[in-house]
């Protein structure tokens, strides 16, 4: 009944939602077989089908840095480097050379041939991995000088599976190299097992459908998602904006930090949309730099969380949305050994960040504040050997971090983890935390007064405190938002900074670095506070009620709603009405003598 | 005589069993602000139709079985007691944090949701325990009395008590036990650990303030309904149906009300498995049920009935998670009801938008605008105006044509009844997708199973949903329509011993799991003793759940052996992990030891010494051969047959296209599919393959 019908916009609906059955099959089975926490818990995982033509054509829900450039690119360099790919090979991908995002990410890459040996479709699953063997043990190596400090073992496409079969040389390398070889033997199972699942799964459907026929679907789709793209452009004011985020200074950087100018044009018109990045530092001697597909991907990311979430994001809407690269650009394409340890996160964030605040400039129902930076020590890679089993284990915590933007439309979410990960991280478990890691979680909470005020509101901070049990632990982690917090849009403020100590034996606060590795002796504890997300409009111009609330949750003081919002409540913490109409009055006279 | 009635969002259903096993099955409307007064109604309507009064009716009756939405209910709409939480000290945010993550990673219109207690109503509590069950901190019990004052002060209703570890080691939770009903009494609390001994204290504090501020509600539900039900002259005893597919005591489940957040479509899988064996001798199965705003799905997995502790109550990740067992149920906005409409691009969806009962479909002429499910069907010849509902509910085409012309059919440039097909073409691959998601998440290949379909609207696709899946056959109940109901009629008495304790297989703790195991076996056993006194046979299940070391997510593995004496044990243990991993995921590292992290015994009490029954035929006057045009895709109208359900004859084989109706239900039977009535009363079709 459901494969005869021969329009094309039922089609449209059917054979769409199928494809997405696919991906989400694919994704479905990597969550839940993968080792490492990173996996499991941050979710930094996707997958996703791509055509013959390298263009993109469904992923599932993951992390928006990860899929929307790269799967393209890297298809692109399977074909180059192995022209006499065959059914049954899987290649193994996490070269930021040739469009991986950056080398933690483990990218499996399998053909799809048809009955007559054609190639249809590469499906793709990516992992980002607990370890990959880099000179120290993090995958976010920020003060990388360049590759071969950084040491992460790079793999262009390189053939892991010949007809089915694993190449044993290869595993051999990784697991001589990457430490708890276990865990990645068990991220690399679950990612080979994805990918045959979604093999699988589309030779069923273009067997059943036919392989011309589905050809026919995909450029009708694709049509269709360039057409929702051009009527959400449309739908926007158009001009020109700009804004510039800086990333802190990290190692390796100037001491100004890198600040990541983008320019942004929406032209309704012509349905476009162009973003141009190229006028911005040269690669940096530091694992801070962008690879292309995280260049690329962080400027459309910001555009998408822009517009009409519901516009699918494929080859189709991307023919609408340029974005302008230079080679050996911080923020553009660059060329090995340049060190690309950090490209998902810091320097891609401004980016996004930076797009998405420019478009706030256009119209008050469109773009984001900025969201907060990261990685703080809540989020650090840990190392060391538990005392209860003699083992050595490295993984990353999840412990707490918020850093949700406002919106046009609302107030943040708040575990947003960071812009490029849209909250799709889970957060740690304190009793699984403690379980699996010699880890004692002592506290962990929202900060106070620490949202980016606005007519919508923007994330409170998250703190976590945190130390070793019985053993001494290595933490690195690369906390971004120290100096640059996250701005605010169209008369918002900003969210907190980021801030990080430790409490030593005595209970004696210890500064230490924004940026490293360090190590924390028993009986000493790390003290991570998160950067909280920008806000969105004016604070006095928020909702009383909303304010009232905060104050009466604990998360905002009777002054803050005072001073920042113009809100007085009464003695049993309801707002008074008359009162705060008044001192709402004389704010905004005073802000308007201000402008 | 027994009673089953499971009150649902729109109709209660009553199922009652004649002593010779025969059932007869009534609906009425469900009284919302009452849910007990629609309970009643059914009872009377059965009354009525027994020729006998409410009184001398339910004297007969030894068992009545309930399946409630009434907890679900009251927290969808916010009606729960005013609740507090007491967490760790250090840890007053798990509420709010919850565990992160997100759907619609680029959608921004949504704010993250309200924690399920406010955080102005959480404390902190002095005192910690670690992951080895070491005490790190006492207790501060004069800082948990100042926190009792407040409580007081901030006149309560409820507590719920979760503090990290207390999984290991309960005492500081049952010091506070104490502490609350010494210095708050008369005031209900849950503790964490007693509630749902699992690891991850989001989902224990969850399930606990769940608990806790659905206790006072239902403790008076229940009273209630026992007083009602007695007040009327009933003297048996009340059961009431729990999320896991079993039944408690209506006053035990009152000391723990979360058992009822899937009361009710926990039982559909029930039903689904006694219909898929006796009909096909299938043991697993695809279990649906359409109802006019959302279609559930259900699994039966080799005999078992699949459950997850992954519940959501709303959205995932908007909602709440349960963190408790429940049967794994998929919902999603498909139905009758279900709006049709074309995008700005020209893609055609149906849903998740719903006209629901009011104003329901163009075609019910009650102020419905839009085009719908049941709009479509009603165009394709599929549905009879005239026969809906029994013939209750005279629809009206006219409307049907109307909107489908204009909302459909126009913007896309197609025929009305081309419109009216894709309409259930797009309704139907939604429901496909549903159960695809769901099968991958319990390893279950559709193809390996049949297709059950209940609720009134199963049958319009079914064979559609069969094709589109490979299933075997669809099997259309004859008490399709009260699914649940009928489900809790087979039900037992069940409930899950659980305990946490972490052990490896290469370092395997004999002591402490055969301790632990042993305990387990003595809660079961008394079990049986009190609440399953007079069942006619127990049965006591042990599994284990583990991981691959690293993973963060445990599986179920039964265990064989309820005592580890040697490695022997443990290796078949392990094994059985690798099977089982396999099964789920298509992969297992059988070089590779495994971690346990919980146990759970179950056990069950069979209540009646058969399962199944099958409804007294009422005669129907109705059996002259019809025949009306229906629409099939590609093929245009075609004379098709029109029997009465009733009416057919046990092996009597009904051949597309053809339509089978009852007062309840249409059954559509496309062109290469074949019906056959089979002894239970269920119609077994053979999906077949479309005509090109």
């Amino acid at each position: 009944m459901t494969s005869h019908v021969n329009t094309a916009g039922v089609q449209l609906a059917l054979i769409s939602n199928r494809i997405e059955g696919i991906v989400r099959k694919m994704s479905n089975t990597l969550l839940r077989t993968g080792r490492s926490g990173v996996l499991a818990m941050a979710r930094d995982f996707s997958c996703c089908v791509v055509t013959a033509q390298d263009e993109l054509l469904a992923a599932a829900e993951s992390l928006p840095i990860h899929v929307l450039s790269g799967p393209d690119l890297m298809s692109k360099s399977m074909k180059k480097l192995h022209p006499c790919f065959k059914k049954g090979d899987a290649f193994l991908h996490n070269s930021p050379y040739h469009g991986c995002s950056h080398p933690a990410d483990h990218t499996i890459l399998v053909p799809i041939m048809d009955g007559e040996g054609n190639h249809r479709f590469t499906v793709q699953s990516k992992a980002h991995q607990a370890d990959i063997g880099n000179s120290i043990p993090t995958t976010y190596f920020g003060n990388a000088r360049d590759v071969y400090q950084e040491g992460a073992i790079i793999f262009p496409s390189v053939k892991v599976q010949n007809n089915y079969q694993n190449i044993d040389d290869i595993i051999r390398i990784c697991q001589l190299r990457i430490r708890v070889p276990s865990q990645w033997w068990g991220d690399y199972l679950a990612m080979i097992g994805a990918a045959r699942i979604g093999e699988r799964e589309l030779t069923k459907l273009g067997e059943e459908i036919g392989w011309d026929t589905l050809d026919e679907f995909i450029s009708d789709w694709f049509d269709y998602s360039e057409k929702r793209m051009t009527n959400a452009i449309k739908s926007i004011p158009s001009g020109d904006a700009e804004h510039t985020s800086v990333h802190d200074a990290f190692p390796g950087t100037p001491t100004e930090g890198i600040p990541i100018h983008t320019k942004v044009k929406v032209d309704g018109k012509a349905g476009k949309i162009n973003v141009d990045l190229r006028d911005n530092p040269d690669c940096l001697p530091c694992g801070l730099n962008l690879s292309e597909a995280c260049s690329k991907t962080s400027a459309m990311l910001g555009v998408f969380n822009s517009i009409d979430h519901t516009v699918p994001k494929n080859a189709g809407s991307f023919r609408r949305l340029k974005v302008h690269l230079r080679n050996n650009c911080v923020v553009g394409i660059p060329s090995h050994p340049t060190s690309c340890s950090v490209a998902t996160t810091n320097v891609a964030d401004r980016v996004a960040n930076g797009v998405q605040s420019a478009m706030a400039q256009l119209s008050n129902k469109v773009g984001m504040a900025e969201c907060g930076a990261i990685n703080p020590p809540a989020a650090s890679v840990i190392s060391g050997n538990d005392p209860r089993t003699g083992k050595d284990y490295v993984n990353q915590v999840f412990l707490g971090k918020t850093c949700g933007a406002a919106s046009s439309s609302a107030d943040a979410w708040q575990t947003i983890s960071h812009v490029g990960n849209g909250g799709m991280c889970f957060m740690d478990s304190v009793e699984l935390d403690e379980l699996r890691h010699p880890i004692y979680v002592h506290s962990r909470g929202f900060v106070e007064d620490t949202e980016g005020a606005g007519y919508y509101c923007g994330s409170r901070a998250a703190f976590a405190i945190f130390g070793p049990q019985n053993c001494s632990m290595d933490i690195v982690y690369n906390s971004d938002g120290n100096i640059n917090a996250p701005k605010g849009v169209r008369g918002g403020t900003s969210g907190a900074s980021a801030y990080q100590h430790k409490i030593d034996k005595n209970g004696k606060n210890v500064s230490v670095p924004n940026c490293g590795r360090i190590t924390l002796d028993n009986g000493e504890l790390i003290v991570s506070y998160s950067c909280g997300g920008g806000g969105y409009g004016s604070p006095i111009e928020r909702d009383p009620n909303s304010v009232a609330k905060d104050v009466s949750e604990g998360f905002i003081t009777v002054t803050r709603a005072k001073n920042i919002y113009g809100v007085l409540l009464d003695s049993v913490g309801g707002v008074s009405v008359e009162e705060t109409k008044k001192l709402r009055l004389s704010l905004r006279e005073e802000v308007s003598k201000f402008q | 005589m027994r009673f089953a009635v499971d009150t649902g969002g729109t109709f209660t259903d009553l199922i009652v069993e004649e002593d010779d096993g025969k059932l007869r099955m009534f609906k009425a409307a469900t009284t919302p602000d009452d849910p007990i007064r629609g309970l009643m109604n059914t009872l009377e309507n059965a009354a009525h139709e027994y020729k006998t009064d409410l009184g001398e009716l339910l004297s007969k009756g030894e068992l009545f079985i309930h399946g409630t939405t009434h907890a679900i209910n009251a927290i969808v709409t916010g009606n729960t007691a005013k609740t507090a939480f007491l967490s760790t000290e250090g840890h007053r945010d798990i509420l709010v944090f919850r565990e992160g993550g997100r759907m619609e990673p680029f959608n921004f219109t949504v704010p993250f949701p309200e924690p399920y207690l406010p955080r102005a109503l959480t404390f902190e509590v002095p005192g910690r325990i670690l992951a080895d069950g070491s005490e790190m901190t006492p207790l501060n019990e004069e800082k948990i009395i100042q926190i009792i004052d407040l409580l007081k002060e901030e006149q309560v209703e409820s507590v719920a008590v979760c503090l990290l570890w207390s999984i290991v080691n309960s005492d500081h939770e049952l010091r506070v036990g104490e502490l609350l009903q010494k210095h708050l009494p008369g005031i209900p609390f849950t503790l964490s650990h007693a509630l749902n001994p699992s690891l991850r204290e989001y989902r224990r504090a969850s399930s606990a303030a769940i608990d806790a501020s659905l206790k006072p509600l239902m403790s008076e539900y229940m009273n209630n309904l026992s007083g009602r039900l007695r007040d009327a002259g009933f003297i048996g005893r009340v059961l009431i149906v729990t999320s896991q597919a079993g039944v408690m005591d209506a006053e035990d489940i009152a000391d723990s009300p979360i058992h009822l957040i899937n009361s009710g479509p926990s039982m559909a899988p029930v039903s689904g498995r006694y219909f898929a064996k006796v009909d096909e001798e299938y043991d697993s199965a695809v279990v649906t049920d359409t109802g006019g705003t959302t279609y559930d799905v259900s699994l039966v997995r080799k005999g078992g009935i699949p459950w997850t502790r992954e519940t959501w109550i709303g959205e995932p990740y908007r909602g709440h998670m349960t963190g408790f067992p429940s049967v794994e149920v998929k919902s999603i906005g498909a139905g009758g009801g279900s709006i049709a409409w074309v995008d700005e691009g020209g893609m055609l969806h149906v849903g998740p938008q719903s006209a629901g009962a009011v104003p329901g479909p163009a075609c019910y002429r009650q102020g419905g605008e839009k085009a719908t499910v049941t709009d479509a069907s009603l165009v394709l010849g599929h549905i009879d105006p005239v026969f809906f509902l029994g013939g209750e509910m005279e629809l009206d085409l006219n409307s049907s044509e109307k909107v489908i012309l204009e909302d459909v059919a126009k913007p896309m440039g197609l025929a009305l009844e081309e419109a009216s097909a894709a309409i259930i073409s797009v309704a139907t691959e939604n429901m496909v997708q549903a159960i695809v998601d769901i099968t991958v998440n319990q390893g279950i290949d559709p193809r390996e199973t049949v297709l059950i379909g209940g609720g009134g609207a199963a049958g319009l696709n079914a064979v559609a949903i069969a094709r589109r899946l490979g299933c075997y056959r669809a099997i259309i109940p004859e008490v399709g329509a009260a699914l649940s109901a009928a489900g809790a009629m087979m039900s037992e008495l069940a409930y899950q011993f659980r305990r946490t304790h972490f052990t490896t297989s290469k370092d395997f703790d004999y002591q402490g799991v055969n301790h632990l195991l042993e305990n387990l076996r003595d809660s079961c056993n008394e079990f049986i003793e009190n609440t399953g006194k007079g069942a006619i046979e127990s049965k006591v299940e042990y599994f284990a759940e583990a991981r691959y070391p690293e993973q963060v997510w445990e599986i179920e593995v039964p265990i064989s052996s309820h005592i580890f004496e040697s490695d022997n044990d443990i290796n078949s243990l392990v094994n059985e992990f690798h099977k089982t991993h396999e099964d789920l995921f298509a992969i297992n590292d059988p070089e590779s030891g495994i971690e346990i992290v919980g146990w759970t015994a179950s056990v069950k009490c069979r209540l009646r010494d058969t399962e199944g029954g099958s409804l007294v035929t009422v005669n129907t006057q109705d059996t002259i051969e019809k025949e009306r045009e229906a629409y099939f895709v590609n093929q245009g109208f075609l004379p098709s047959k029109v029997k009465r359900f009733e009416s057919l004859q046990i092996g009597e084989a009904v051949v597309g296209p053809a339509i089978i109706e009852s007062p309840f239900t249409t059954v559509v039977i496309d062109p290469g599919a074949k019906a056959y009535r089979k002894v239970s009363g269920s119609l077994s079709i053979d999906p077949g393959v479309s005509y090109e």
